[in-house]
């Protein structure tokens, strides 16, 4: 069973606390920054930022709505960056939490094939090829600590817990959206660890807030052929 | 390595099933665990109030026993009644109240005019404040106003601070203020 994370976004205030919480913890280092005209700072998730909150503001029903989606890895119950590397020295999932890892071995490999494999478009590159993302604080919770972006929400936007329990919550927490967004509604629950309930249509939030066949994330034939081999590869996984 | 039965068991049946499919072209590195350690696990823990607003949120600071006595790590305390391990981000950032190469670590000044800051003396910049202060309020100093009320004040000089102050810092702070005869007082989160 995988430990997950669920993010309500109907209740997040954007504080960004979660991504400041993130570069703490992980010790990663400021971006210098422009103004863009929205609050929404950095502009995109990079190497050296595994979580952000992106801001939209989106007119609807005739009333301006300021979206907040705090964007990071998803790791997905069958991730397609993994499959894609197919090296568990560079991206491997640890059995324990679920989490997908990326290791430094991630330079050897194709870093534009892997983040083109990524229907959520999180993965980045360093200068040298070398990928990082989000590991879910994977030393915290091995330890019994939650991750750092969880335990900084002041709101409770952000839980984190067995998979089932998320799950759980993520179900209950939509019935009560719902009375107050009717178009509520879970982000690929079944298919990924980061479970986002939205109180619009994802695409407002960001274009890769959800899995879609018609955009990123189309396999290509190598990961089709090694999801073939992949069960068979994972029964030899001791 | 130590191996009892069932260890053993376990071994020599991988090992088996690696041999029994290293001809088929599968890839069977170790999986590698980079989990294993927390950054903190060695480092003093330390409890705290952020310094930053009125809510008072408790904080856990991890020092570094290696003698340096430098800050690890600054999270929420999960124990504490007001936040629960919660914290906004400019909370959540305290670590870099010390541990920041960007951090200022001498007084700076910039002369009247310049566009240029200069590093100066603590005691340079001490006396500096002093004397200007002095100045300031010697030659502003109102007793009484245009209806002849006594005022006892200085209308030149303003205060804007501080909000990482405490209750007890804030009223020596006031004390100071108003005994220089200041009557704009005024605190920067309200700014």
């Amino acid at each position: 069973m995988s430990k997950s994370i669920f993010i309500d976004t109907t209740i997040c205030t954007a504080c960004r606390a979660c991504q400041v919480a993130c570069k703490q913890w992980h010790d990663l280092p400021a971006e210098e920054t422009i103004n863009v005209g929205s609050h929404q700072n950095p502009r995109d998730l990079s190497f050296e930022t595994y979580k952000l909150v992106r801001m939209k503001e989106e007119i609807i029903n005739g009333k301006l709505e300021w979206l907040f989606f705090p964007d990071q890895c998803r790791h997905c119950e069958e991730a397609p960056c993994l499959e894609a590397a197919y090296d568990e020295s560079a991206i491997y999932r640890d059995d324990a939490t679920g989490a997908i890892i990326y290791t430094r071995e991630t330079r050897k490999l194709d870093a534009d094939d892997i983040i083109a494999a990524c229907p959520y478009d999180v993965p980045r590159k360093a200068a040298d090829g070398t990928l990082a993302k989000c590991d879910m604080c994977n030393d915290r919770v091995h330890n019994g600590l939650k991750p750092a972006c969880v335990t900084a929400c002041p709101t409770g936007a952000m839980n984190f817990g067995e998979r089932d329990e998320m799950l759980g919550l993520a179900e209950k927490k939509l019935k009560m959206a719902r009375e107050k967004f009717p178009k509520a509604r879970l982000l690929n629950p079944d298919e990924v660890n980061v479970i986002y309930l939205v109180g619009f249509e994802p695409e407002l939030y960001s274009e890769y807030a959800v899995a879609g066949a018609t955009r990123k994330g189309g396999i290509s034939r190598s990961v089709a052929l090694r999801r073939m081999v992949s069960p068979l590869a994972r029964l030899m996984r001791v | 390595m130590k191996l009892d039965r069932r260890d053993f068991m376990k071994f020599s049946g991988a090992a088996a099933a690696g041999i029994a499919v290293s001809g088929l072209g599968f890839d069977l590195k170790p999986v590698k665990s980079h989990a294993g350690m927390l950054k903190t696990r060695y480092a003093k823990e330390t409890t705290t109030i952020c310094c930053y607003c009125a809510v008072g949120c408790g904080a856990i600071v991890h020092t570094s026993k290696r003698g340096d006595g430098r800050v690890i790590n600054i999270e929420g305390d999960p124990d504490h009644v007001i936040n629960r391990g919660a914290l906004c981000s400019k909370g959540s950032s305290l670590k870099q109240l010390t541990e920041n190469e960007n951090r200022l670590t001498e007084p700076m000044y910039r002369a009247p005019y310049s566009d240029k800051w200069q590093t100066v003396s603590w005691d340079w910049a001490l006396d500096k404040i002093a004397e200007r202060v002095k100045k300031t309020r010697d030659t502003s100093f109102e007793t009484t106003n245009a209806k002849g009320q006594t005022v006892n004040r200085t209308t030149r000089m303003a205060s804007v601070g501080s909000a990482a102050m405490d209750n007890e810092e804030c009223w020596i702070y006031q004390a100071l203020m108003r005994s220089l005869g200041l009557v704009y007082v005024e605190h920067q989160a309200r700014i």
